[in-house]
């Protein structure tokens, strides 16, 4: 190779990349949730072969049901792992928020909405003081916020003293909720709008390009706009074919719909995913590092609060027992399954909601096919070590370059 | 030595330096890093900073991007004399500082490493809506503007080679428009060809008349590419000369102190 010192261009020698160098930048990028999306395939079919109902419209309807809770707070935990932090406390966290709203609305008679609003506020807050804690010490997460979930369950005790600590839901108006259908209209009309305006922003994102003079492919990006509609539509038609869309998946598509475009198209998402990827570059980029924790922190303490209602709604009760362990698991479980990595920096809300589903699908296919316990709990986690370690391996591959 | 000794604007003068450092001093506890530095940049001119670890290089760096204040010695900017108590000072003077590995977030691709922490909007969504598009032009048109050729800007920069990262790196720099940049080991780690990449970029950003104040351990790069280079020696100046009046050996001579 000879560099002479009057040629003065920069033409990069392209550098030979292997076919798996290739694959694993594709999969760590933006086919990341294709080999998640496979394996729900593989899930789905497997079950589907073994039950006659697993695809069921109103099975179907249950595994939403189901992987609610875990969904929304998997939401919320994705935000805190692109941060390169963790919450353990989630459980304890929803159990309070589900308590609070139910000593408020039958113990107190304050109306739903109020006691809702106070709930969710109580875990921004939470998560705001949590965070803040984590961020100013320097101390690790991990084992901060498992202080904070031991509290948690002192909280609940108190709030839900062991002697009379059922707090029956039934009869409420949160028992409405939980069963609220959205009208056949607007379970259709919701997401096409939605979608619409999807298009339109592609539509427009595609005029800025060809006016910048910049590569831009019209069809392949309507027909992948066209393609999620038609997706979310079928979804809906399955809903309706049993008893139409609950209400509560109908707020999970509104959060995910908000929070996917918060993390991909407003400087927000940006700056969380700078700071998960090298917090010193992005502070000294002059992004506000530690108010994006917290925020992340924050976020994910209203949505818990929120999942811990819907949790409460779908039993009818909220009681010290409600301080499952299982929901940490499952929606820590559902984030990494769903490609978030536990280093930062890398994972998408969508992330969250296929690792629900697969997990979800798992317990729900078991049950079905009266599998035993131990064979469920072998095979979800397994497929969460299987996970963890495809993220690690991707990681390590992920900057070959500079390490 | 010719200096501009005055506070007064010696406005547009090609030989004026843009940044000045006159008798720079800096003491931690009993250890003296920096004394009675003289420092000069121009436009569209190369300075290197050779010296052997412990030299003061690093220190003399910070003091330019403002993360450590000179406890002796004036700065002056355009003439006029400047206090650099903090980074954003430097900045918005228009001094950009490259560091070697802080500058870049490897998930993240070329475009949004680029605007980091200044993102552009477009439309009706001002201020809620990322315009890639308008980044992706603007990106597009500073890296042609400085020859880097980067094939698809939405792969993630942990992807690129060591030189397209450093390239991106400085671009990022150069993006903010400033008048001096200064390089920490640029072409530490790098491979002979990468290494051409970033001496060629050096090369664009001296034709740009930014004024470049290289750091660097590798003596090869210091003399192929700067115009003057400075020897530090136990925190004081030893030596300072046009490249055309060094050798590998009198630099080495006067880096290491045995040339008296
Ligand atoms: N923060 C600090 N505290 C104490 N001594 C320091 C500090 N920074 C630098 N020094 C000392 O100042 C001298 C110059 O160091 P430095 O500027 O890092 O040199 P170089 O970058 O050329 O290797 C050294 O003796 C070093 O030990
Ligand atoms: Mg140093």
């Amino acid at each position: 190779m000879n560099t002479t010192r009057q040629q003065v261009s920069v033409t990069t020698a392209p550098a030979k990349i292997s076919f798996r160098q290739n694959l694993l930048e594709a999969l760590s990028t933006k086919w990341r949730v294709v080999p998640v999306l496979l394996s729900l395939a593989l899930i789905w079919a497997i079950f589907a072969s073994q039950s006659p109902v697993f695809l069921s419209a109103r099975n179907l309807t249950n595994l939403a049901d189901q992987i609610a809770t875990t969904s929304i707070v998997a939401l919320g935990l994705v935000l805190v792992l692109v941060v390169a932090e963790i919450d353990l406390s989630v459980a304890g966290l929803a159990a309070v928020c589900a308590g609070i709203v139910g000593v408020l609305v039958v113990n107190m008679d304050v109306s739903l909405s109020i006691a809702l609003i106070i709930a969710i506020t109580v875990g921004g807050l939470y998560g705001l003081l949590q965070g803040s804690m984590i961020v100013y010490s320097g101390a690790p997460a991990f084992i901060v916020t498992l202080g904070f979930s031991l509290m948690l369950q002192g909280v609940l005790l108190i709030l839900l003293p062991a002697e009379s600590g059922l707090v029956p839901l039934a009869g409420t108006d949160l028992q409405f909720l939980a069963a609220y259908r959205l009208p056949t209209t607007l379970s259709y009309a919701l997401p096409a709008a939605v979608g619409l305006i999807g298009l339109a922003m592609r539509l427009n994102d595609h005029r800025q390009r060809v006016a910048y003079g910049l590569p831009s492919n019209l069809m392949r990006s309507m027909a992948i706009g066209v393609a999620i509609i038609f997706a979310s539509l079928a979804v809906v038609a399955i809903f309706n074919a049993y008893r139409g869309v609950p209400l509560t998946v109908a707020v999970l598509a509104g959060l995910i719909a908000i929070l996917s475009y918060a993390t991909t198209q407003t400087p927000f998402g940006i700056w969380l995913y700078a700071i998960g990827g090298n917090r010193e570059a992005a502070r000294r980029a002059g992004i506000p590092v530690n108010w994006m924790k917290m925020a992340a922190f924050s976020i994910l303490g209203m949505l818990t609060a929120l999942g811990g209602v819907v949790a409460a709604a779908r039993v009818l009760g909220v009681s010290p027992a409600s301080a499952d362990q299982s929901l940490l698991l499952e929606a820590i479980a559902a984030a990494v399954i769903g490609g978030t990595s536990l280093f930062g920096g890398r994972g998408s809300v969508w992330a969250a909601i296929l690792g629900a589903l697969v997990i979800g699908s798992i317990a729900n296919g078991m049950f079905l096919i009266n599998a035993s316990t131990q064979l469920r709990l072998l095979v979800q986690g397994g497929v969460l070590v299987a996970a963890v370690i495809a993220d690690a391996l991707i990681a390590r591959s992920g900057s070959s370059s500079s390490r | 030595m010719q200096r501009s000794g005055n506070n007064k604007m010696v406005a547009m003068n090609d030989d004026a330096p843009i940044l000045s450092l006159a008798g720079i001093g800096k003491h931690y506890g009993g250890i003296t890093a920096l004394s009675g530095v003289d420092f000069d940049v121009r436009e569209g001119e190369v300075v290197a900073l050779a010296g052997d670890n412990g030299a003061g290089k690093s220190t003399l760096v910070k003091i330019i991007s403002g993360i450590v204040s000179s406890d002796e010695g004036r700065i002056l900017f355009n003439g006029q004399e400047v206090s650099l108590r903090k980074p954003q000072d430097a900045a918005e003077l228009g001094i950009q500082t490259v560091y070697q590995d802080l500058a870049l977030c490897d998930n993240l691709d070329t475009v949004q490493n680029l605007f980091l922490g200044r993102e552009m909007h477009s439309g009706l969504l001002r201020g809620a809506k990322l315009s890639r598009p308008l980044m992706e032009s603007r990106a597009h048109a500073a890296l042609s503007s400085l020859n880097v050729k980067i094939r698809d800007y939405s792969v993630s920069v942990g992807r690129l080679s060591g030189g397209q990262r450093q390239s991106v790196a400085i671009a990022r720099a150069v993006l903010s428009k400033p008048r001096v940049i200064l390089l920490d080991e640029p072409t530490a780690a790098l491979g002979v060809a990468q290494r051409a990449e970033v001496m060629a970029l050096i090369a664009r950003l001296r034709e740009q008349g930014l004024g470049v104040i290289l750091v660097s351990h590798d003596l090869g790069d210091v003399l192929d590419i700067a115009d003057r280079i400075v020897v530090l020696r136990l925190g004081r100046k030893a030596a300072e000369r046009p490249v055309a009046e060094w050798t590998r050996s009198s630099l080495v001579a006067a880096i290491t102190g045995t040339d008296h």
